[in-house]
């Protein structure tokens, strides 16, 4: 089997760019709970999107939860999102389009 | 490796706080905030009183301030999508 590649230069500022957008789309949100401003959010999540699509990289599984699988946007619970327990899953329900997104939480971990 | 000098051009620009230090619109110089979207002629800047200010990269020069240094960059050198510019 081919040896997987190790992770370049360019690949790692990717990835920093994909972090710093989830960064800034997280401040954003809080902050416009405050002042009521236009969200920057879903414009940040598209630009992560494209740079991960660009240069093959993944967007990390503790961000990836955080877009919404249907319309793209930036999932703040409480806000455009509600997350419920549901036996052995958790559903995150976009409440902008409505979809839902299951995952197991169950037998993870220990 | 974090941003620096000599990878911000390939680095996000979004969120890092810039001056514009000259302009073929002389309107815009001095203009001083935080970046706050990117495309690939414009940037667009958040002012101190929340304006949103649309500058074009070309013929303008930037001074972006990261964390130690501050970095005068000729928005010529920028223009590109902001997912193609990793690559260049």
């Amino acid at each position: 089997m081919k040896k997987r590649r190790r992770k370049g230069r360019i690949e790692d500022i990717a990835l920093q760019r994909i972090e710093r957008l989830f960064e800034l789309a997280e401040a954003d949100a809080r902050e416009n709970k405050i002042k009521g401003r236009s969200r920057r959010g879903d414009r940040y999540v598209q630009l992560a999107r494209k740079i991960g699509m660009r240069y093959r990289v993944q967007i990390p599984h503790q961000l990836k939860i955080r877009i919404c699988k249907g319309c793209y946007a930036f999932l703040v619970p409480g806000e455009n999102a509600r997350i419920r327990l549901r036996g052995d899953y958790i559903t995150t329900t976009c409440l902008r389009c409505g979809k839902q997104m299951r995952r197991p939480y169950k037998g993870l971990g220990e | 490796m974090k941003i620096n000098p000599h990878n911000i051009l390939q680095h996000e620009l979004i969120g890092l706080r810039t001056e514009v230090e000259d302009s073929t619109n002389r309107e815009v110089e001095g203009l001083f905030g935080t970046v706050v979207d990117e495309t690939r002629n414009m940037l667009v800047i958040e002012n101190a009183s929340g304006k949103d200010k649309k500058i074009p990269k070309a013929g303008t020069t930037f001074v972006f301030e990261l964390p130690e240094v501050r970095v005068r960059l000729r928005g010529d050198m920028l223009v590109s999508r902001p997912e193609d510019r990793i690559k260049k």
